[in-house]
């Protein structure tokens, strides 16, 4: 019986480290793909001024 | 002037098509890979709970090696990712490489810790403790350090070619320590149990437990390429927008 809670810690502990994982790294993509969008509209904007 | 002006604009034009048509495959081959995870972690959960057999004398807990022994050797192996993008970016000055080797050290650190939480926890209930300083799990806990200490030179390094040679240069000497993991039953005397896959000779495991461990291998190498085309992707996207900041703060 002992067995079965610790096989479900290590199948619980593995399964929301990931999905926890998987989370972080979706947010640091989406925050990199709005500083891009932010800094290439910067971009055009500058380049407009020059020309 | 003007003709060159012209010509530019569709060079640019062109480009950028280029770049949007990789942007709009690579979601794809996400997806497709995500699907292939899933459908291959539902199926492995089902084999390792169900049609797994119980172990005669560990019972129940010895069903956490079906997640256990894949997670180290991707985590292993992640390394030789790391070690090998280190080489190639040294030799051909190529920053993809180094972006691989970023990723793999990322995804690698995430599985490798998995491995010593799993395994901490496996160890509790057939030896009694949650940890033992025996040879197999020392070594995994340097290279686990030796992750930690690669994340750490890069970020404090930061994007620059300097941060990428020293991590290069750590990751060479880094790898040292995988042969030394894989070789460590064999040559200390351990608690570890010795390995059920030896290289060059047949599974030590009956046929029901081998198809589980396989296809929960493929289920986590199928993770394992997931995650680190993300990371890929997200370390090259970094790297654009601190070259377009750093040309628009010009």
């Amino acid at each position: 019986m002992q067995g079965i809670t610790y096989l479900v810690a290590a199948y619980a502990i593995v399964w929301a480290g990931l999905f926890a994982y998987l989370g972080v790294v979706m947010l640091r993509i989406r925050g990199v793909r709005t500083e891009l969008a932010a800094v290439t509209e910067l971009m055009r904007e500058q380049q407009e001024k020059n020309t | 002037m003007a003709l060159a002006k012209r010509e530019t604009r569709v060079e640019r034009r062109d480009a950028s098509a280029k770049e949007g048509s990789q942007a709009k495959r690579l979601p794809v081959i996400s997806m497709v890979l995500l699907a292939l995870t899933f459908a291959g972690m539902m199926i492995s959960i089902w084999m390792v709970f169900i049609y797994a057999p119980t172990d005669a004398i560990e019972g129940d807990a010895q069903r956490i090696f079906y997640f256990h022994l894949p997670s180290a050797i991707i985590g292993m192996l992640a390394f030789a990712i790391v070690a090998v993008g280190g080489v190639v970016y040294l030799w051909k000055k190529d920053e993809r490489w180094d972006w691989a080797a970023r990723a793999a050290a990322e995804v690698g650190a995430v599985f490798l810790t998995f491995a010593l939480i799993t395994g901490s926890i496996w160890g509790r209930t057939t030896w009694g403790t949650w940890w033992t300083w025996d040879a197999r799990l020392t070594t995994t806990l340097i290279l686990w350090f030796i992750y930690i200490g690669y994340l750490m030179l890069r970020s404090y390094m930061g994007r620059s070619e300097a941060g990428a040679r020293a991590g290069a240069v750590l990751a060479i000497i880094g790898l040292i320590d995988v042969p030394i993991i894989y070789e460590s039953v064999n040559w200390w005397r351990t608690l570890h149990p010795q390995a059920v896959l030896p290289i060059g000779s047949s599974p030590q495991l009956p046929p029901e437990m081998l198809l589980t461990l396989l296809v929960a291998f493929v289920t986590f190498t199928l993770l394992f390429s997931l995650l680190l085309m993300q990371l890929y992707q997200l370390e090259k996207m970094q790297t654009l927008a601190q070259r377009l900041r750093a040309s628009v703060e010009v």
